[in-house]
């Protein structure tokens, strides 16, 4: 349904699609894909209408239940289960004679459980993992960590999360995630590794980072971080508004003064533009949704735009969003969105 | 492309249906019962269209609730639409409960996942003897579709299932659900005379 060309279909084709139908069958939520539709082709109103009365006929005989028989069954499911406890300890008794022998076997096997556990911890160097999660495409997820620390993973983004012998915490990043490190009493050090020779080693701070382009790029918000890069023990050091830019191919980098809520704003649900070109339009495509802009026209490159607007989790709209922004025409293919001009 | 409208709601993706998923395994009884009176409803509409007993339906619904209690700590923590859960549920066991009760499979008084053309009634004046002989034609020419193409298509359009969800609810392929929607809408388009259209819009 993705992008189809809607202008091609018939009135049954449209009827059969399933977004329409969404929009049709279910006109409590708001659906601003086909409401701007609808605006802009307004040559298509006949057909729109045909198409949805096709969907609005197809209806079922209705069968209800009265108020009171809801209420009945209701009462019937609860005082159903008020005999269950009884029933357990009836079949709990006669199990109790064979517990003490089952007791005593569970504890030797605990204790050999353990002992094997406690072996494999001091001589493998495998860490256990504490927190493991991760985001699929047009999806972001706020995650709060055993030490209280909170993370916002982006769209495609996944993080690991540990602790190792040294009381220290450690995550791995593959994505973007922004991250409100919690300031330890004992000040145990935080560090985010990324999948490259880059590592971000905090205290207690606000920060982004993205490792998702061909860059990684670390935006610091407030208090102080420590960058490790190429292992080096050369640290660098960002302050709050400074962000760096390293690029994984050639290992080379730069330090820039930005602000930094412009690197931020995804977590709040905002796309802000500044300067903002096709290109960044298409990585941004890429990392939330998984969708891979073909531009047709090197011209449409030239042009840039600033502002910002909201990130509407549905390609789609954003989409639309984006080309009306650009002036342009778009059409889907699978993961692949083809730009032109206007 | 429909994960369901709760991935879309916000930022985060905790919605407010798998939370309170998440708050009924926890054993919240007001999440339990949040759960019934939201979904109870419609799991009745499908069951009487399934097997139009009155009795049998509040029976299965019944164990439906109790089991789902019961085991809550062993269902799946992460689920994406509880509607469909629910569903896929009450059908395996009004299937299995039919299976015993062999009586209820091809009553003949009653047609399963039977369409309704009933007009509102401001519109019953008008035109009402042709109106009824393209009821008749349009009745017939649907009535064609098999049992599990009417309750396909029921699934879609009266439960707000995904091809994808009804295709897995049904161990269909998604392009035979395709296509069974297809036959029913090509069979209104050619059956549902303009003016009926019309009516139907501007109900």
């Amino acid at each position: 349904m993705a992008g189809n060309n809607y202008l091609t279909y018939s009135a049954s084709q449209l009827a059969m699609d399933e977004s329409f139908q969404q929009w049709v069958l279910h006109p409590d939520l708001k659906n601003v894909f086909w409401e701007n539709w609808v605006a802009q082709y307004p040559e298509k109103t006949e057909l729109v209408d045909q198409a949805r009365s096709l969907v609005l006929g197809i209806r079922f005989r209705n069968y209800a239940l009265a108020a009171d028989e809801k209420e009945e069954l209701w009462e019937r499911i609860w005082s159903g289960m008020a005999d269950e406890p009884t029933q357990e300890q009836q079949t709990a008794t006669p199990t109790r004679k064979w517990m003490p022998l089952a007791r005593y076997a569970a504890a030797v096997l605990a204790g050999i459980i353990l002992m094997a556990g406690w072996h494999y911890y001091n001589t493998g160097k495998q860490r256990p993992v504490v927190v493991s999660a991760h985001t699929r495409p047009g999806e972001t997820k706020q995650l709060q960590l055993p030490d209280s620390s909170v993370v916002i993973l982006n769209a495609n983004s996944k993080l690991l999360y540990t602790v190792n012998n040294k009381a220290e915490r450690e995550v791995w990043l593959d994505g973007e995630a922004f991250f409100n490190v919690k300031h330890t009493s004992a000040n145990q050090p935080f560090t985010v590794h990324t999948y490259d020779n880059l590592d971000v080693k905090v205290l207690g701070t606000r920060f982004n980072v993205n490792s998702l382009g061909k860059e990684i790029v670390v935006v610091l918000e407030t208090g102080r971080i420590m960058l490790n890069i190429d292992n080096k023990a050369a640290a660098l050091y960002l302050k709050p508004g400074e962000m760096i830019r390293y690029n994984k191919g050639d290992g080379s980098f730069a330090k820039t003064n930005v602000d930094p809520s412009q690197y931020t704003a995804w977590k709040s649900g905002k796309l802000v533009m500044e300067d903002f070109s096709l290109t960044d339009a298409a990585v941004f495509m890429k990392q939330v949704f998984g969708k891979t802009l073909i531009i047709s026209d090197s011209q449409l490159l030239n042009y840039k735009v600033s502002g910002s607007m909201p990130i509407i989790y549905d390609p789609d709209t954003m989409m639309t969003q984006l080309s009306k922004v650009f002036r342009t025409r778009f059409n889907q293919r699978g993961d692949e969105i083809w730009i032109h001009k206007k | 492309m429909n994960t369901g409208k709760a991935a879309r709601t916000g930022l985060h993706v905790v919605a407010a249906h798998s939370s309170l998923w998440g708050l009924f395994r926890q054993g919240d009884r007001n999440a339990f019962e949040a759960i019934y009176e939201k979904y109870i409803d419609d799991l009745y509409h499908y069951g009487m269209h399934c097997c139009a007993d009155h009795n049998r339906v509040k029976d299965c619904l019944q164990d439906l609730f109790q089991d789902l209690w019961v085991t809550r700590e062993h269902l799946t923590e992460e689920i994406r639409n509880i509607r469909y859960y629910l569903i896929s549920c009450l059908r395996r066991r009004l299937l299995k409960n039919s299976r015993i009760d062999q009586r209820y499979q091809h009553p003949e008084s009653w047609d399963a996942f039977e369409f309704d053309f009933s007009l509102p009634q401001e519109h019953l004046l008008i035109q009402n003897e042709t109106k009824a002989e393209q009821q008749r034609l349009l009745q017939q020419a649907l009535n064609q579709l098999t049992r599990r193409q009417r309750e396909a298509i029921y699934l879609r359009f009266y439960q707000n299932l995904s091809y994808q969800e009804v295709a897995n609810i049904m161990a269909m392929q998604v392009d035979s659900v395709y296509n069974t929607i297809s036959k029913a809408i090509s069979i209104l388009k050619k059956n549902l005379p303009l003016p009926l259209l019309l009516i139907l819009l501007k109900s």
